[in-house]
């Protein structure tokens, strides 16, 4: 069992001398073994969420439980892949995924670790790769990696922040998939909290989306996505409450957006275009 | 394997050939004193040798490689012809290159005897520099509170050049050994120390959080994390350190020692022989030639994952 609890979340930032208000008044129940997207504009605050939950920041006021324990710093409970920043650049694939292990897991013996290691390599297809540096693979590759990583060392929950958010349309649909794979696999899903800035990703993906909105950052609604699983992406983009459900996410996500910009657009026609 | 010579590479074997010729077939002027030029034979042969060796080994830097031998060798051949063979100037200040070389054939056991003290000095100063900058650096880097306190001492006393402390080392430790593994310390410590705090500074944050939610305790987050992490920049820092610990060594055993590279250059350089003090000067050279490539060597090998 795990789930997470955010109850009341209130969080300021001091920037030079100006206070902004990242989160203000979230709650949000995710169960255990629910997959759950955070889905907003930039600043909203869906990566400070995940940085509590992982432990990396402290709310400012209100709770955050994970398995009903309050989150109290970092932990190998809770893994995490972020963008492009998760593995270390003087590590070879194989290294990342080992130093995870042997920091993370108890091992009887090297030979485990390595075994255990390879092993995850081979899941998300990359044993080739196994003594090739970060640099020298492509950010699929890198994510890959992450991913394998975070399934590695076996955490209650995964944080994912924006993962495939630096990845061409191709590859980002590929890492969906594996994803989808990976964690539909053996018993018991992880309870996952995936931060997107993608509709159809996280229609694909999620049991619930929780639409945020900025200034102050807060949870403006909650969708369940109850489509069956496992998904097939063709049939699903087709069905007709998936294009509801896409158009309502949209316009509830870009109507504050839509709503400034044409006010700019307005202010802008008043006082004339400048020459 | 056949090679083809650029105009350089022509010109050096061209130059190396006349050098060859003049050592070889007409005789140095008495005033030279030359009692033997078969080590400065032995170098021409070298600088053949390794210019051949150099062009197998680096065939796509051809030309970088023939322009530099062949400077070396023009210099070689007008060092010959107008100081060994002409005697332009006076030959007790400015001696041929035979006799030059010569010093290496006579004094080879007290050099190399140098070299090996020297080498001691410069690796116990400079290895105790490493344990005790790197960590202390990498600690002053991760908690920015004690950096704080200590950066503005470290600014005050880190410009103080390490050969300042000589004469009041010299008094308080036992021996020279002792004094001068001190100051080289000194000079290697602050600028390692400095690469080390700032190759922390420099890490990307996001690096530093993810290594985090691995649950690391700080002992190994500052080793296994921190620690490669700025190699880039601890390296950079051990570069300016090497070179400081080298001064300061040559220094110390001029005024200090009765042995070593230092104290051999200002040894002879008391009894006017000017051959044996360039022979030193071209000793320090090779010596930190060779150095430097083990340096370079090390640091690619450890920074490997940095380029693709």
């Amino acid at each position: 069992m795990a789930a997470i609890d955010l109850k009341n979340i209130g969080m300021v930032f001091g920037l030079n001398g100006t206070r902004h208000t990242a989160l203000e008044g979230v709650n949000l129940h995710i169960r255990d073994g629910e997959f759950i997207s955070l889905i907003g504009p930039s600043g909203c605050g869906k990566s400070t969420i995940i940085d509590l939950v992982s432990g990396l920041k402290t709310p400012g006021s209100g709770e955050v439980l994970v398995d009903g324990q309050q989150v109290q710093g970092p932990g190998a409970d809770r893994g995490t892949v972020f963008q492009d920043y998760s593995l270390f650049p003087w590590m070879t694939a194989f290294e990342n995924i080992r130093f995870a292990l042997e920091h993370t897991r108890v091992f009887s013996s090297k030979k485990e670790i390595n075994a255990e290691t390879e092993r995850y390599l081979g899941l998300v297809g990359l044993s080739r790769f196994s003594h090739a540096y970060p640099n020298t693979l492509s950010g699929g590759m890198r994510q890959r990696i992450s991913i394998a990583r975070m399934f590695s060392i076996n955490p209650k929950v995964f944080l994912m922040d924006e993962p495939f958010g630096a990845l061409d349309s191709l590859n980002r649909i590929y890492m969906q998939d594996l994803l989808l794979r990976l964690w539909s696999q053996g018993t018991g899903r992880k309870t996952v909290l995936f931060v997107t800035h993608d509709v159809d990703e996280a229609l694909l993906l999620s049991d619930r989306i929780a639409i945020m909105s900025p200034s102050p950052g807060r949870i403006k609604e909650v969708i369940d996505i109850t489509f069956e699983r496992p998904r097939c992406r063709k049939t699903l983009t087709a069905q007709a409450d998936y294009i509801a459900l896409k158009s309502h996410l949209l316009s509830v996500l870009y109507c504050e957006m839509l709503d400034e910009i044409e006010k700019q657009d307005q202010e802008f026609s008043e006082r004339g275009v400048p020459a | 394997m056949t090679f083809s010579l650029t105009r350089s590479g022509y010109g050096v074997i061209l130059f190396l050939a006349a050098t060859l010729v003049l050592a070889t077939a007409i005789p140095d002027a008495l005033k030279q004193a030359v009692t033997s030029n078969a080590v400065f034979i032995g170098v021409i042969i070298l600088l053949f040798v390794a210019f051949a060796a150099s062009l197998l080994l680096h065939p796509q830097e051809a030309r970088t490689v023939s322009d530099i031998f062949l400077l070396i060798s023009v210099a070689l051949f007008f060092w010959e012809l107008l100081l060994g063979k002409l005697t332009l100037l006076d030959p007790l200040l400015f001696p041929g290159p035979a006799r030059v070389f010569a010093v290496f054939g006579e004094d080879y056991a007290l050099m190399l005897q140098g070299l090996v003290n020297s080498l001691a000095l410069l690796g116990a100063g400079f290895g105790l520099a490493l344990v005790t900058a790197i960590p202390l650096g990498l600690f002053l880097g991760w908690r920015k509170r004690l950096f704080d306190v200590a950066y503005p001492l470290a600014k005050a006393i880190s410009p103080i050049p390490p050969t300042a402390y000589l004469p009041y080392t010299i008094v308080l430790l036992p021996t020279f050994a002792t004094a001068s593994i001190f100051l080289i310390f000194i000079g290697a410590f602050w600028p390692l120390l400095v690469g080390a705090v700032y190759g922390v500074f420099s890490i990307d944050h996001r690096l530093v959080n993810s290594a985090r939610t691995l649950g690391l305790s700080e002992r190994d987050m500052i080793k296994k994390v921190l620690f490669p992490a700025a190699l880039p920049s601890i390296f950079s820092g051990a570069m300016i350190a090497f070179i400081m610990s080298f001064i300061t060594l040559t220094v110390a055993e001029m005024i200090a020692s009765s042995s070593g590279l230092g104290w051999y250059i200002q040894y002879n350089h008391e009894f006017a022989n000017y051959d044996k003090v360039i022979a030193g000067i071209i000793l320090v050279a090779v010596v930190v030639i060779v150095l430097m490539y083990f340096f370079d060597r090390i640091q690619k090998y450890s920074l490997r994952w940095q380029n693709p």
